[in-house]
């Protein structure tokens, strides 16, 4: 019989059996009347003999089921029985399933976040997560792209890669004119859309014809976003020109709507073949091996690892170096997986998801805690249940099955309720990310079925864990303690129950220790200048190559400004730069020769740079240590001048005053001088180490996308609109990029603190809730149990105090030895998280002390209530009670 | 207090019991009761059984496709659910009675030795 049709026809065997059964009782009890017992005997004796029926009919039943129906069928009994029972109790059910939700939906949210980073990184991208990098790592351990060269030479002859794709991400403007928006794109070699799998929703992808002579391709590729927002969706877009900084390009086509580009977390709006470059992103630098500006992904070759993969490209890069070194600049081409890769959220982020993560499991286990705890006293309450099933024949296996089955049917409504939590709080927690962030950011946390499955995955294993413990504990009970001793006290002072609130009160202390140190970082970190002060700075970015100005124009523009600025009472003082200061990300860097001075072989010397106008340093308030800073003077007419901080100052000169009058230069330039030292800041995140970094004047090395700082007097909403208004002043079809605050922009390094103290703070009171009410369960719980005993206490002259003391302690010394265990474990977990603390030690004090002055006054709030109704016992009700 | 626990049937009775029942079907049709009886007063009632096991025992051949059954009247005019050989049945019990001679063989070898090596 096929296991279907057992379905079917499982009522009609019943039937079938029972008659079976039925008849043989009246055969034999037949024989044995006629052999002469009296009817009464008979049937004892019939029974006696034919053994336990229960047990015959299910072993009878069993034999017409295959494995696997069997045990669906069962489950499915199970799960119906599970499912009644649990209606009956609905307050238990709630309780348990709430508690769930919240522990599944903190897990889900992390899990999407770390989905979004390294599991499904690209949206609509073939194999994502599988995806290998290819980049260079300095001798000083930072990491640069490839240059153009090299990647042709590297997809050539490196047999490690299936397919090796270039991208160069930059932002540039989109439009003409005024109504110009920056946006990111990515110039990218004939084959990226290949590579990476991702087709046209409209007209057709870049290809390799697009990649053939520098300058030749104007045409581009625009994303779902731009498409939709620019250009309403419009189905006749293709052949309409967009104009990428101000170069027109003609659209040929509009990516998939899920494909948001390469680099995790951005939106890539436009893509523009690479043989563009020199126009669209000049100066043209297509042919230098020293500009390390591609980033390279491709898929590996099956069965090729990423350690095989980066010692052939090792191997490769190293005889590209032989054959045509590049001076002053020494670097290790390597391959890395993306989650690894620098470009992009992921690195940032990673370090926090992990932590994250972590409290995350640690709020999990608290969450099993207080269900096996809600769950064993349940089970104390069903031992009477229990022990009849034993005795009519249930089977052990079958048994547990029961309650575990009983369990999953809490888990799953509990997974699910977490993951519709989940992908509610996930846009709170991303729009805090994005709101702080000057670009479009986008991370891959849609809840779907990676995510499903976890949460579904990680609440069964919960059920594994509260339900069978508790359920081991009930059953391995002998049948007949259970029948006759009801007696909970034992139970009650069980040393499990016991042992659950200590782990969860040293949990939840490890749990709000950490979220102590993150916020107290997130305070210090808001605190932290960078080592600038960006009170009321503006950082209004203009674009000037959009509206049509070359080196020349752009130069007398930029001095009429100064001009303006100068005069306008509302500004102390107003500079321009090429980039803002805590940027997130590690902007250019350029390659330098220093005078008098022979590198090591491997020194690196390619430093960090920002380009800056006169009055940058007074504006910024960022100290100058000696010398001077740039003026309205540095022109092209005086001698180049140059500012280096200290950091490069003491490494290549001992002190900044013996930096001054010492000169440099970049591979196309004139030697400059060093005409001051500026102090260090951070250039792109709280958390760097100080770095060498250049400065180079802005009338001495033009560029033409700026940003206006002017530190004004007055609200920063005026101060925005008095520099937009000098802007139109100049010429008002120059573009406005960007419109904000310094502050608002330095916000975006605090987000990963923003996103970590407000998860943690969450886990850490959703814990210590938790705590409160597997203490409080537990006191009440054994006050109930107690209540005789206290009437006898009472009875013979304990008075109030005594018994509310009594009951107080029981609760503190557990919280007492929780909170030692959470101590310890904190103190040895801390260290786990120096990265992402800032301004606070690890074993920080006001983090350790507060963290367990909460949980303990928690502790005793909790013990109280009950320990109060302790007191209030009547002790003649009490002892009447029993 | 120690009270005896419910004893799990010996799983060694199992393929032994199925080649009984078979080869009591021998003689024709038979049902249940009968058949536990049969069993019983053949082995001069030294074999023990539970005579519940039976009708696992009977509905496992039937699974098998050893025997059939269906309900008839009985010599007393009850219904009673009658089991009764199918070929392959009967090539079941032929290899069964097989393997229990080699079984025996082997174990009296074992138990007895001496005899065995002359």
């Amino acid at each position: 019989m096929n296991p279907l049709s057992w379905l079917f026809r499982r009522r009609a065997i019943d039937r079938d059996l029972d008659a079976e059964i039925r008849t043989h009782f009246r055969m034999a009890i037949r024989e044995r009347i006629e052999s002469g017992e009296d009817p009464e005997s008979a049937r004892l004796a019939a029974i006696n003999e034919f053994g336990n029926v229960l047990q015959t009919k299910e072993e009878a039943r069993a034999v017409w089921r295959g494995g696997a129906v069997a045990m669906v069928a069962d489950v499915w009994q199970d799960v119906r029985f599970g499912t009644r029972m649990l209606i009956k109790n609905p307050g238990f059910s709630l309780v348990v399933i709430a508690v769930l939700t919240l522990g599944i939906a903190g897990n889900a949210a992390i899990f999407s976040l770390f989905k979004g980073l390294a599991l499904k990184p690209l949206p609509g991208v073939r194999e994502s997560s599988s995806i290998a990098v290819m980049l260079s790592r300095t001798s000083s351990g930072r990491h640069t792209g490839m240059s153009h060269p090299d990647y042709r030479y590297m997809k050539e002859h490196d047999q490690a890669f299936a397919d090796l794709a270039g991208s160069i991400m930059i932002f540039a403007s989109v439009g003409l004119g005024s109504d110009a928006t920056r946006s990111v794109a990515e110039l990218v070699t004939g084959d990226y859309f290949q590579t990476l799998g991702v087709g046209a929703q409209l007209g057709r992808t870049l290809q390799q014809s697009d990649d053939v002579a520098q300058g030749q391709h104007p045409v581009a590729v625009i994303g779902d976003g731009l498409w939709r927002r620019a250009y309403g969706g419009d189905p006749n877009v293709l052949g309409k020109t967009v104009y990428i900084n101000g170069q027109p390009l003609t659209i040929v086509g509009v990516a998939d709507p899920e494909f948001r580009g390469t680099v995790v977390s951005m939106v890539v709006d436009v893509f523009v073949p690479i043989m563009m470059q020199p126009v669209v992103f000049p100066p043209g630098r297509l042919d230098q091996r020293n500009a390390m500006m591609l980033m390279t992904a491709g898929h590996l070759n099956p069965g090729v690892t990423i350690t095989e993969a980066a010692a052939q490209t090792r191997v490769l890069a190293a005889q590209l170096d032989a054959s045509e070194p590049i001076p002053n600049f020494a670097s290790r081409a390597t391959v890395i997986p993306i989650w690894q890769s620098p470009y992009g959220a992921q690195t940032y982020w990673l370090p926090a998801i992990g932590l994250l993560g972590g409290m995350g499991l640690l709020i999990l286990l608290v969450v099993c805690a207080n269900v096996a705890n809600l769950v064993l006293v349940r089970g104390i309450s069903r031992r009477g249940e229990l022990a009849v099933r034993l005795a009519l024949g249930a089977s052990r296996r079958r048994l547990l099955r029961l309650l575990f089955v009983e369990n999953l049917v809490l888990a799953i409504p509990g997974a699910l309720g977490g993951v519709a939590l989940a992908s509610f709080i996930l846009p709170l927690i991303g729009s805090g990310a994005a709101s702080s962030a000057p670009t479009q950011v986008y991370l891959n946390t849609s809840v779907d079925g990676y995510v499903l499955v976890f949460a579904l995955g990680l609440s069964c294993a919960c059920a594994l864990v509260f339900g069978f413990v508790p359920a081991l504990k009930t059953s391995r009970v002998e049948l007949i303690t259970l029948m006759n001793d009801i007696s909970p006290r034992m139970a009650a002072r069980g040393m499990m129950r016991s042992a659950l609130v200590v782990s969860q009160v040293a949990v939840s202390l490890v749990l709000l220790i950490g979220a102590g140190l993150v916020l107290r970082s997130y305070s210090a970190a808001r605190h932290a200048d960078g080592g600038f002060n960006s009170q009321n700075v503006t950082a209004l970015a203009i674009d000037l190559q959009t509206s049509g100005y070359d080196e020349t124009s752009g130069l007398e523009l930029i001095n009429r400004f100064l001009d303006a600025a100068q005069a306008e009472p509302a500004f102390e003082s107003a500079a321009l730069a090429l980039n803002v200061p805590l940027s997130l990300v590690d902007n250019s860097s350029r390659a330098v020769t220093i005078e008098g001075y022979a590198p090591r072989a491997d020194e690196d010397l390619s430093f960090l740079y920002n380009v800056v106008g006169p009055d940058y340093f007074r504006t910024l308030k960022i100290p100058l240590l000696t010398g001077r800073e740039f003026t309205r003077s540095d022109d092209k007419n005086a001698t180049p001048v140059v500012i280096v901080n200290e950091t490069l100052a003491r490494r290549m000169w001992q002190t900044p005053e013996n930096a001054i009058g010492k000169r440099l230069k970049t591979a196309t330039g004139d030697w400059r001088s060093i005409v001051g030292v500026a102090r260090d800041l951070k250039y792109s995140r709280l958390s760097e180490e100080p770095r060498p970094f250049v400065y180079y004047p802005l009338l001495q090395n033009y560029v033409s996308g700026l940003t206006i700082h002017a530190r004004s007097i007055g609200d920063s909403a005026s101060a925005l609109r008095r520099v937009r208004d000098h802007v139109q002043k100049l010429n008002p079809s120059i573009p406005i990029t960007r419109s904000m605050m310094l502050s608002e922009q330095t916000r975006v390094a605090l987000s990963v603190y923003e996103l970590a103290a407000g998860a943690l703070t969450m886990f850490g009171v959703m814990t210590i809730v938790l705590a409160a009410i597997g203490i409080y369960g537990l006191v009440a719980y054994t006050v109930q149990q107690s209540t005789q005993e206290i009437g006898i206490r009472m009875a013979i002259g304990a008075n109030r105090m005594d018994v509310l003391w009594d009951f107080l302690r029981r609760g503190a010394v557990l919280a007492g030895i929780g909170a030692v265990i959470g101590l310890v474990l904190a103190a040895a977990a801390s260290g786990a998280i120096r990265s992402l603390l800032y301004g606070v030690g690890a074993r920080d004090a006001i983090a350790f002390g507060g963290g367990t002055l909460v949980v303990i006054s928690i502790a005793i709030v909790a013990s109280m209530l009950p320990a109060w109704r302790a007191s209030r016992t009547d002790p003649l009700s009490a002892l009447r009670h029993q | 207090m120690e009270q005896k626990r419910y004893r799990p049937r010996l799983e060694i009775l199992q393929g032994t019991l199925d080649m009984l029942v078979l080869q009591t079907l021998q003689w024709g049709p038979q049902h249940g009761y009968a058949i536990g009886q049969t069993i019983r007063t053949e082995s001069a009632e030294s074999l023990k059984i539970e005579t519940g096991s039976l009708y696992p025992a009977l509905h496992r051949l039937e699974r098998q496709g050893w025997v059939k059954s269906d309900w008839r009247q009985t010599e007393a005019n009850q219904r009673a659910k009658f089991y009764r050989w199918t070929p392959k049945g009967k090539k079941q019990l032929l290899q069964e009675r097989d393997r229990w001679s080699q079984l025996v063989l082997a174990i009296g070898t074992i138990l007895n030795p001496k005899r065995s090596r002359g």
